[in-house]
């Protein structure tokens, strides 16, 4: 994220509204079960997964509201969605 | 380099933690507008749905990368014409791009845009339609679809209520003011919305204009894993077809060979849980004469 904006944003910078907390599901990817198709990024309507040029995709946790959408649109099933636990 | 990894290595214009509904869709097209206008762009966000979650900057906490205005419902067209202006008087070529909700274009920006339309400002304007003004509790809008509930036409116990009126079809009315290029967009198909995108930033000729259906998560009811879904049966419905128009000459982006009947598109909304089948018979009945009418239209 610190490279992408001027000001650091997320954990290692300023934080914004902290959608984070919004969330009541977490999507877990499955590793195993991933075949690397991004669609999960293109569908992801925070911008919480990130790709990089050897296609590996990751879900960033500082800002998901845990829609649901990745773990929907995912042609192998490899997000599930997990219930948060209550710290 | 295909359009995943471009996606994935363009910067996000918008800062990160805006306070957008859970899945909403709208959100995710304008995060994927404003990557692939890219940095040399001005845009403006009136009033509705994306002014009020922050991504102009007045909750002092988020906001974008690019210059963004906050205009009045009425003259987003207008104040981005005279901006154009100005920038093609100092000689630099920047995108303006206005994001306007369906209240802003269809209903109270009309004739700002219409006039801009029509002296040809070389501006782009991307409506949103999620069919009502959400911002303030989902009152009808002119883009609303009939026998739809809403805060302003509600549904009594016996099921009897909701919009007596047809949806405008705003996107053919600004195909008919002869513009260099109108498209409809879906959230659902994103390689056609980026290839729609790219297409409206090399045109330089005139007003380009650009609808995107958005079912509402919070306003239409349905759960939130489902907004791209919904999306996407709006498409294969015929409810929402995706076509462009350029220079006069209509074209199907999406063509749908077996279409879905409009009732499994209707049914998934609370808003829409109260119609008879005699309603839907109507809805298809009307969404059949718009695709024909289209379909007619590609063909001249």
């Amino acid at each position: 994220m610190s490279k992408k904006f001027i000001t650091p944003v997320g954990d290692e910078g300023i934080y914004t509204l902290d959608t984070g907390s919004w969330r009541t599901f977490k999507p877990v990817m499955l590793k195993e079960k991933c075949t690397n198709c991004g669609l999960c990024m293109i569908f992801c309507p925070v911008g919480s997964i990130t790709g990089d040029e050897n296609k590996i995709y990751e879900i960033g946790y500082q800002y998901c509201k845990g829609c649901g959408i990745c773990a929907r649109e995912c042609p192998t099933k490899a997000i599930i969605m997990v219930r948060e636990s209550i710290e | 380099m295909n359009l995943i990894d471009k996606l994935a290595t363009w910067e996000d214009q918008i800062s990160p933690g805006i306070s957008a509904c859970v899945g909403c869709n709208v959100e995710l097209t304008l995060r994927t507008c404003m990557k692939v206008m890219g940095p040399n762009t001005i845009f403006a966000i009136p009033p509705g749905c994306m002014g009020g979650v922050g991504v102009v900057g007045w909750d002092k906490k988020s906001g974008a990368k690019t210059p963004v205005f906050f205009p009045l419902l009425d003259n987003v067209a207008s104040m981005l014409a005279g901006i154009k202006l100005h920038y093609e008087h100092i000689g630099r070529d920047v995108n303006v791009v206005a994001f306007a909700g369906d209240g802003a274009t269809v209903d109270a920006g009309m004739q700002c845009l219409s006039g801009a339309a029509e002296r040809g400002d070389k501006i782009i304007y991307i409506c949103y339609d999620n069919e009502g003004y959400m911002n303030t509790g989902y009152q009808r809008s002119g883009s609303t679809t009939k026998g739809a509930w809403t805060s302003t036409t509600p549904v009594n116990h016996s099921g009897q209520g909701g919009k007596r009126q047809n949806k405008k079809d705003f996107p053919l009315i600004m195909a008919m003011h002869d513009i260099p290029y109108m498209a409809t967009m879906n959230p659902a198909y994103i390689p056609d919305m980026v290839r729609k995108l790219e297409k409206a930033k090399e045109i330089k000729t005139g007003l380009v204009y650009l609808h995107v259906y958005n079912p509402c998560v919070t306003g239409w009811g349905f759960q939130s894993d489902f907004s791209i879904e919904v999306s996407r049966l709006a498409v294969e419905s015929n409810f929402a077809p995706l076509y462009e128009v350029e220079n006069g000459k209509f074209k199907m982006s999406v063509e749908i060979r077996n279409p879905k009947p409009v009732k499994e598109f209707l049914s998934r909304f609370k808003k829409f849980s109260h119609l008879t089948d005699e309603d839907i018979q109507e809805l298809q009945e009307w969404t059949d004469f718009k695709i024909n009418r289209l379909k007619h239209l590609c063909t001249l």
